[in-house]
Protein backbone atom coordinates (compact mmCIF):
# COMPACT_ATOMS: atom_id res chain seq x y z
CA UNK A 1 0.00 0.00 0.00
CA UNK A 2 1.16 3.45 -0.71
CA UNK A 3 1.51 5.44 1.92
CA UNK A 4 -0.06 8.98 2.00
CA UNK A 5 3.10 11.93 2.21
CA UNK A 6 1.76 14.75 4.57
CA UNK A 7 1.48 17.83 1.98
CA UNK A 8 3.73 20.53 2.73
CA UNK A 9 2.45 23.45 2.99
CA UNK A 10 3.76 26.24 0.02
CA UNK A 11 5.83 28.97 0.95
CA UNK A 12 6.04 30.77 -1.80
CA UNK A 13 3.81 32.08 -5.33
CA UNK A 14 6.42 32.29 -8.23
CA UNK A 15 4.40 33.61 -11.53
CA UNK A 16 5.42 33.92 -14.67
CA UNK A 17 3.78 36.74 -15.87
CA UNK A 18 3.23 36.76 -19.96
CA UNK A 19 5.20 39.02 -21.99
CA UNK A 20 7.12 40.11 -18.56
CA UNK A 21 8.77 39.33 -15.82
CA UNK A 22 8.98 36.77 -12.60
CA UNK A 23 6.58 38.23 -9.76
CA UNK A 24 7.89 36.66 -6.54
CA UNK A 25 6.05 36.79 -3.43
CA UNK A 26 6.28 34.40 -0.20
CA UNK A 27 9.15 33.57 1.79
CA UNK A 28 12.39 33.59 0.24
CA UNK A 29 15.83 34.11 0.12
CA UNK A 30 17.07 35.34 -3.09
CA UNK A 31 20.77 35.23 -3.42
CA UNK A 32 22.68 36.56 -6.25
CA UNK A 33 26.56 36.03 -5.56
CA UNK A 34 27.45 38.45 -8.54
CA UNK A 35 25.66 41.29 -7.09
CA UNK A 36 26.30 40.78 -3.40
CA UNK A 37 22.80 39.97 -2.81
CA UNK A 38 21.44 37.67 -0.29
CA UNK A 39 18.03 38.53 1.35
CA UNK A 40 14.30 38.10 2.30
CA UNK A 41 12.48 40.76 0.20
CA UNK A 42 9.34 41.97 1.88
CA UNK A 43 6.28 41.97 -0.18
CA UNK A 44 6.35 41.31 -3.86
CA UNK A 45 9.55 41.34 -6.36
CA UNK A 46 9.67 41.55 -9.90
CA UNK A 47 12.74 39.71 -11.82
CA UNK A 48 14.02 40.16 -15.26
CA UNK A 49 13.70 37.37 -17.73
CA UNK A 50 13.87 38.72 -21.17
CA UNK A 51 17.87 39.44 -21.15
CA UNK A 52 17.52 43.28 -21.46
CA UNK A 53 17.26 45.16 -17.85
CA UNK A 54 19.79 47.68 -16.80
CA UNK A 55 18.88 46.51 -13.41
CA UNK A 56 19.05 42.85 -13.09
CA UNK A 57 17.91 40.82 -11.75
CA UNK A 58 15.11 42.58 -11.51
CA UNK A 59 12.90 43.63 -14.03
CA UNK A 60 12.88 47.48 -15.40
CA UNK A 61 10.65 47.70 -18.12
CA UNK A 62 12.82 47.13 -20.86
CA UNK A 63 11.02 44.06 -22.49
CA UNK A 64 8.20 47.04 -23.51
CA UNK A 65 10.83 48.43 -25.45
CA UNK B 1 4.17 -3.03 3.78
CA UNK B 2 6.53 -0.94 5.76
CA UNK B 3 4.95 1.81 7.35
CA UNK B 4 7.40 2.52 10.10
CA UNK B 5 9.97 5.31 10.28
CA UNK B 6 12.76 5.40 12.81
CA UNK B 7 13.50 9.17 13.98
CA UNK B 8 15.65 10.45 17.05
CA UNK B 9 12.14 10.98 18.97
CA UNK B 10 11.21 7.10 18.50
CA UNK B 11 9.53 5.30 16.20
CA UNK B 12 5.99 6.58 14.25
CA UNK B 13 3.79 4.97 12.07
CA UNK B 14 1.42 5.66 9.74
CA UNK B 15 -2.25 4.42 7.72
CA UNK B 16 -2.11 7.56 5.70
CA UNK B 17 -4.73 8.72 7.81
CA UNK B 18 -3.00 9.17 11.38
CA UNK B 19 0.40 8.83 12.81
CA UNK B 20 1.38 6.88 16.07
CA UNK B 21 4.42 8.18 17.70
CA UNK B 22 6.09 4.90 19.72
CA UNK B 23 8.53 6.19 22.27
CA UNK B 24 9.90 3.27 23.76
CA UNK B 25 11.62 4.85 27.29
CA UNK B 26 8.15 5.91 28.45
CA UNK B 27 6.58 2.52 28.30
CA UNK B 28 5.23 1.79 31.70
CA UNK B 29 3.76 -2.07 29.98
CA UNK B 30 0.51 -1.23 31.60
CA UNK B 31 -0.60 -3.31 28.43
CA UNK B 32 -3.68 -1.83 27.25
CA UNK B 33 -2.85 -1.26 23.63
CA UNK B 34 -2.27 -4.92 22.90
CA UNK B 35 -5.27 -6.00 25.20
CA UNK B 36 -7.24 -3.74 23.49
CA UNK B 37 -5.84 -3.73 19.78
CA UNK B 38 -2.93 -7.41 19.70
CA UNK B 39 -4.22 -6.76 15.41
CA UNK B 40 -2.03 -3.45 16.22
CA UNK B 41 -0.46 -3.64 18.77
CA UNK B 42 1.32 -7.23 18.98
CA UNK B 43 5.16 -7.11 21.02
CA UNK B 44 6.00 -10.33 19.41
CA UNK B 45 5.41 -9.40 16.28
CA UNK B 46 8.60 -6.62 14.11
CA UNK B 47 7.42 -4.32 13.32
CA UNK B 48 5.23 -4.99 16.48
CA UNK B 49 2.88 -2.02 15.42
CA UNK B 50 0.80 -2.62 12.55
CA UNK B 51 -1.19 0.08 11.01
CA UNK B 52 -4.00 -1.36 8.81
CA UNK B 53 -4.89 -4.11 11.70
CA UNK B 54 -7.71 -1.97 12.29
CA UNK B 55 -9.51 0.98 11.90
CA UNK B 56 -8.44 4.44 12.57
CA UNK B 57 -11.32 5.18 15.30
CA UNK B 58 -10.14 1.82 16.84
CA UNK B 59 -6.49 3.05 16.90
CA UNK B 60 -7.42 6.63 18.05
CA UNK B 61 -9.17 4.93 20.91
CA UNK B 62 -6.51 2.52 22.01
CA UNK B 63 -3.79 5.06 22.18
CA UNK B 64 -5.52 7.48 23.92
CA UNK B 65 -5.90 4.81 26.81
CA UNK B 66 -1.95 4.49 27.36
CA UNK B 67 -1.41 5.84 30.86
CA UNK B 68 1.56 7.73 29.76
CA UNK B 69 3.32 9.66 26.06
CA UNK B 70 4.71 5.92 25.08
CA UNK B 71 2.22 5.86 22.50
CA UNK B 72 0.54 8.94 21.22
CA UNK B 73 -1.11 10.14 17.90
CA UNK B 74 -2.03 12.86 15.17
CA UNK B 75 -4.19 13.51 12.08
CA UNK B 76 -1.59 13.36 9.10
CA UNK B 77 -4.26 16.84 7.69
CA UNK B 78 -2.41 19.32 9.72
CA UNK B 79 -5.74 21.41 9.86
CA UNK B 80 -7.96 18.90 11.78
CA UNK B 81 -4.84 18.95 14.57
CA UNK B 82 -5.47 22.23 15.37
CA UNK B 83 -9.00 21.46 17.59
CA UNK B 84 -8.76 18.23 18.96
CA UNK B 85 -10.86 17.60 21.81
CA UNK B 86 -9.21 16.87 25.31
CA UNK B 87 -11.06 13.89 25.52
CA UNK B 88 -8.67 12.53 22.97
CA UNK B 89 -5.89 12.43 25.59
CA UNK B 90 -3.26 11.03 23.67
CA UNK B 91 -3.51 13.36 21.03
CA UNK B 92 0.23 14.75 20.49
CA UNK B 93 -1.17 18.34 21.08
CA UNK B 94 -1.61 17.40 25.19
CA UNK B 95 1.30 14.53 25.36
CA UNK B 96 3.99 15.44 23.30
CA UNK B 97 3.41 19.09 21.71
CA UNK B 98 7.13 19.06 20.48
CA UNK B 99 6.50 16.78 17.63
CA UNK B 100 3.83 19.27 15.77
CA UNK B 101 6.38 22.03 17.03
CA UNK B 102 8.67 19.92 14.86
CA UNK B 103 7.19 19.72 11.71
CA UNK B 104 5.81 23.26 11.62
CA UNK B 105 9.54 24.32 11.70
CA UNK B 106 10.10 21.51 8.91
CA UNK B 107 7.66 23.32 6.81
CA UNK B 108 8.69 27.01 7.06
CA UNK B 109 12.13 26.12 5.42
CA UNK B 110 12.48 29.21 2.66
CA UNK B 111 11.89 29.32 -0.74
CA UNK B 112 15.73 29.72 -2.24
CA UNK B 113 15.64 32.10 -5.38
CA UNK B 114 19.43 32.19 -6.98
CA UNK B 115 20.52 34.45 -9.83
CA UNK B 116 23.28 32.02 -11.58
CA UNK B 117 25.88 34.04 -12.99
CA UNK B 118 25.56 34.40 -16.91
CA UNK B 119 22.65 31.47 -16.47
CA UNK B 120 19.42 30.91 -15.32
CA UNK B 121 17.42 31.43 -12.21
CA UNK B 122 17.11 28.19 -9.94
CA UNK B 123 14.32 28.33 -7.35
CA UNK B 124 14.16 25.50 -4.91
CA UNK B 125 11.41 23.90 -2.58
CA UNK B 126 8.22 24.45 -1.76
CA UNK B 127 6.10 26.82 -3.40
CA UNK B 128 3.36 27.27 -6.43
CA UNK B 129 4.64 28.36 -9.80
CA UNK B 130 2.01 29.89 -12.71
CA UNK B 131 2.55 30.17 -15.98
CA UNK B 132 0.51 30.06 -19.31
CA UNK B 133 -2.65 29.65 -17.24
CA UNK B 134 -1.05 26.50 -15.61
CA UNK B 135 -1.04 26.30 -12.02
CA UNK B 136 2.20 23.87 -10.35
CA UNK B 137 3.17 22.55 -6.88
CA UNK B 138 6.48 21.88 -6.54
CA UNK B 139 6.89 20.01 -3.48
CA UNK B 140 10.88 20.35 -2.12
CA UNK B 141 12.18 20.36 -5.67
CA UNK B 142 13.22 22.75 -8.13
CA UNK B 143 12.70 24.10 -11.21
CA UNK B 144 15.32 26.43 -13.66
CA UNK B 145 13.41 29.48 -15.64
CA UNK B 146 15.31 31.48 -18.55
CA UNK B 147 16.36 34.91 -17.61
CA UNK B 148 18.42 35.59 -21.33
CA UNK B 149 15.17 35.77 -23.36
CA UNK B 150 16.37 33.11 -25.47
CA UNK B 151 14.99 30.08 -24.72
CA UNK B 152 13.20 27.37 -26.51
CA UNK B 153 10.69 25.86 -23.53
CA UNK B 154 9.96 29.29 -22.26
CA UNK B 155 9.75 29.69 -19.34
CA UNK B 156 12.14 26.83 -18.19
CA UNK B 157 15.75 27.67 -18.96
CA UNK B 158 16.98 25.27 -22.45
CA UNK B 159 20.73 25.87 -22.08
CA UNK B 160 20.51 28.40 -25.05
CA UNK B 161 22.08 31.41 -23.22
CA UNK B 162 25.57 29.69 -23.86
CA UNK B 163 24.57 30.02 -27.99
CA UNK B 164 22.94 33.64 -27.07
CA UNK B 165 24.97 36.75 -26.54
CA UNK B 166 23.35 37.23 -22.65
CA UNK B 167 25.42 39.76 -20.71
CA UNK B 168 24.31 39.14 -17.65
CA UNK B 169 25.38 43.18 -16.54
Amino acid sequence: MEEKKARLKPQAEIEVIPEGPIRIKGNIILSDVRRDIFESPEGEIYLCRCGRSKNKPYCDGSHEK
Amino acid sequence: MESSIKSGRGRKYTNGEITVYWKPESCIHASYCYRELIEVFDPSRRPWVDMYGATTAEIIRTVNMCPTDALTWKWNDEEKNRDVDPSHTNHVNFRRPELLKDETEAQSEPVSVRVMPQGPLIISGTFTLKYDNKIKEVEESAVSLCRCGASSRMPFCDGNHRKSDFKDD
